[in-house]
């Protein structure tokens, strides 16, 4: 494999990585359906990585759907909006499944709204030009992006804005769009390619431009033939090129995509833009072509809600701000067995406490495994088996990590690099000791002293 | 003996008496060549100290503190340890006056047992407070204890135990080193300026609007301001009050106004207890501390593999 920096191709997979068992097929086929509009939304003034926002608006105030009702001066941060027409209440607070605990906007619904297939059509409908986008400055494709609220949908909701500022020591030749979603369970975004493909065509080469990317490659794990032919299809004639990647968890991790799909390496502590590479998913890449092109915010997201505790597992568009409960519901709720909810897919996702919390714009799936899946492991010695080190995407030893953590050893631990640590889970998922290594290693990274 | 091993053994036994001599002048001109003049005040402050090396005074062990007394003219109070009689001590040695000073025992804003707060979920992973703090759900409260016992743990003094989820502190061995304090990830452990042996403190930490705090908790503070109505002491900050233990008097402060007007159980009497506390529960067993039953070390070793 050359690692080249100006490397165009990878070998389609990197080294390491685990193969749970897939469990798409339980949403694989379902059609994105359309959440009913809820009573009363709350749209969390943090769902991104960044600078809180501040409401704007007083309680009581009409808002169209679409509105601002959340902004920061902040530069890393992005605007929250309403993504139903209604009437704005006194600011309450949330509990996120990340166990942030964030102000939020009431917004209950008032007056005519879209619904159903109309709401769908709206979203992703119409014609999306892959010519002429010369027209839109790189400027201006970055300053609608800010407005419209747009932030890395994949799971880590990174505004989007800040990784088109470009840095002049850095140029960026290559967008890759992120089309992986290597989690299990998870189909959000390969319905979303199958059943839209356009404007995730188009947003890719609105976000080439804002960058000054010449290069661009949607990356689709093989598990997806479908949508690997519909992205193929909607992309022809254009210069977005779609490279199929091997399955593997964690493929849609970037330091993994990056040398899977482009060759590059990505190094320790680095961020892809070292290597002349911007990561977006695609989900992302749909929201700047609407945002773009029709001037819309992102107020709805797909979300798959899957799992065997689940009675009929499906794919929703839903707005930023419906609860988990109104989600599950439109999936005919919980089997009797079920004992666990996932917000965001189970390998990195965060156990849900109370289902009355409202969706980001980060939320990517809600999976719910049932009293089979979850049963308790006891915890024993570590024996030294290396299982952990074996599957490490990151290179890392994660048995020392953890166990230097656990005793509060933050020197030790820094110096096996606890910090370039993605918390992927490989590690607690190959352990035979039932270890809770990467628990142990995000406690060791959120109480160890900075610097 | 042969006339030749006297000879061998003589010449050796010579040359290490030789050796020897020598080298005791080379150390007798050393020891006044290299000689540091330390401030015997140092030595005596030290011999002073308890010897406790527990960093509650702020510098890394005692002998650091008597350097900093003695040269750098530091408060000779801060000894946690040693209380009011080092400090007497000290200030005889370095000829200063005490001024008045209380000892700093930790407290803990937060009463509710497990059984009184409210949305709590089963949870299988690690067992401490650090590690249950990075997750959501694993009970409404998120400002509130998590009952894992970390501070039990840091407490090199074992002033500290968890009783039904809650830390309860032993006042007479908490020397006010404030290990508790700072390992607790909730920041729910202050240390505070004991001037009688029981403090009022305010037994709640969620900082979120009355209705919020009912929905996660039976006895959180709701913020209803009642005792800042009550005496001057009590402010808000937010929507939990404080209690501004600068001014706090003793001998002058009346709470039993406050202590009436609270709705919830969130100000409680803590500190030593009195006679007829120790006479109430004589008969009362002390739990046993359950111990995990497997052990995983970790040392300083480089990794080989």
């Amino acid at each position: 494999m050359s690692a080249s920096p100006l490397s165009t191709t990878g070998p389609g997979t990197f080294p390491r990585g685990i193969h749970p068992p897939e469990a798409k097929e339980l949403s694989a086929s379902g059609k994105i359906e359309v959440l009913p509009t809820p009573k009363e939304v709350k749209i969390a003034l943090l769902q991104h990585t960044g600078a809180p926002c501040e409401a704007i608006h007083k309680p009581r105030t009409e808002v169209e759907a679409g509105a601002m009702v959340g902004s920061s001066e902040a530069f890393v941060s992005a605007p929250v909006h309403s993504p139903i027409a209604g009437k704005t209440a006194k600011t309450c607070s949330v509990t996120l499944p990340n166990g942030r605990h964030v102000p939020a906007v009431p917004i209950k619904a008032t007056g005519e709204q879209l619904e159903g297939d109309a709401l769908f059509e709206e979203i992703f409908g119409g014609e999306w030009p892959t010519s002429g986008l010369e027209r839109y400055s790189a400027d201006e494709i970055r300053t609608a992006t800010r407005e419209a609220g747009i932030v890395g949908l994949g799971g880590a909701a990174f505004p989007t804005h800040v990784k088109f500022a470009v840095n002049p020591e850095k140029p960026i030749d290559t967008l890759l769009i992120n089309g992986c979603e290597c989690e299990p369970y998870l189909n959000a975004d390969n319905r979303l390619m199958i059943e839209a493909p356009m404007p995730m065509i188009s947003g890719t080469m609105l976000a080439a431009r804002a960058i000054g990317a010449e290069q661009m490659v949607i990356a689709i794990e093989d598990n997806k033939p479908e949508a690997i032919a519909a992205a193929r299809k909607a992309a022809e004639g254009s210069p977005v090129r779609i490279q199929p990647v091997k399955t593997k968890y964690p493929m849609g991790g970037e330091k993994q995509l990056i040398p899977a799909a482009l060759g590059r390496i990505v190094p320790t502590g680095g961020l892809p833009l070292d290597v002349g590479v911007v990561v977006m998913n695609v989900g992302t890449a749909t929201a700047v072509a609407r945002a773009i092109l029709r001037g819309k915010p992102l107020t709805h997201r797909v979300v798959s809600v899957s799992g065997r505790g689940i009675v009929s597992p499906k794919n929703i568009l839903a707005p930023v701000g419906a609860t988990y409960q109104e989600l599950i519901d439109l999936a005919d709720g919980l089997t009797p067995d079920a004992a666990r909810v996932i917000a965001g897919g189970p390998m990195m996702g965060f156990a849900l406490g109370e289902l009355d919390t409202p969706i980001t714009k980060g939320t990517s799936g809600i999976v719910v495994l049932t009293e089979a899946e979850v049963r308790e492991r006891n915890e024993t010695n570590c024996v030294r088996c290396g299982h952990c080190v074996d599957v490490c995407p990151l290179h890392l030893v994660p048995t020392r990590i953890a166990l230097a953590s656990r005793a509060r050893n933050w020197d030790l631990a820094k110096r096996y690099h606890m910090m370039a640590c993605m918390e992927c889970g490989c590690c607690s998922y190959a352990c035979p000791a039932g270890i809770p290594l990467v628990q142990l290693i995000r406690t060791g990274k959120a109480s160890a002293p900075r610097a | 003996m042969e006339p030749i091993t006297i000879v061998v053994v003589s010449l050796a036994a010579g040359t290490m008496l030789l050796l020897a001599v020598a080298m005791s002048f080379v150390l007798g001109w050393a020891n006044n060549a290299f000689h540091v003049e330390v401030d015997p005040k140092i030595v005596q402050c030290n011999e002073v100290l308890p010897g406790a090396n527990c960093g509650g005074c702020g510098y890394v062990g005692c002998n650091e503190y008597s350097e900093a007394i003695v040269l750098n003219g530091e408060s000779v109070t801060k000894c946690p340890v040693g209380g009011a009689s080092c400090a007497e001590g000290l200030a005889q040695i370095m000829g200063v006056e005490v001024e008045q000073t209380w000892p700093f025992k930790a407290v803990v804003h937060c009463a509710a047992t497990f059984s009184q707060r409210l949305l709590r979920n089963t949870y299988h992973g690690e067992q401490t407070c650090a590690a249950a703090n990075v997750i959501s759900g694993i009970q409404g409260c998120t400002y509130g204890c998590l009952g894992f016992g970390d501070c039990v743990e840091a407490c090199n003094f074992s002033a500290i135990f968890m009783k039904e989820g809650v830390p309860e502190v032993v006042y007479d061995p908490c020397t006010g080193c404030g290990a508790c304090a700072e390992v607790c990830p909730r920041n729910i452990i202050t240390m505070v300026p004991f001037k009688t042996s029981e403090m009022l403190v305010i037994a709640c930490s969620n900082n979120d609007f009355g209705a919020e705090v009912k929905k996660v908790c039976t006895i959180g503070c709701t913020g209803c301001k009642a005792c800042t109505k009550a005496n001057d002491l009590f402010t808000m900050e937010g929507n939990l009050p404080v209690l501004n233990y600068d001014a706090y008097d003793p001998d002058a402060v009346d709470f039993s106004l406050a202590l009436d007007r609270c709705k919830m159980e969130s100000l409680v009497w803590v500190g030593v207890p009195t006679a007829e506390h120790i006479e109430a529960t004589k008969d009362m067993e002390v739990p046993d501390k359950i111990e995990a039953d497997f052990k995983t070390t970790v040392d300083d070793t480089e990794w080989r593999g």
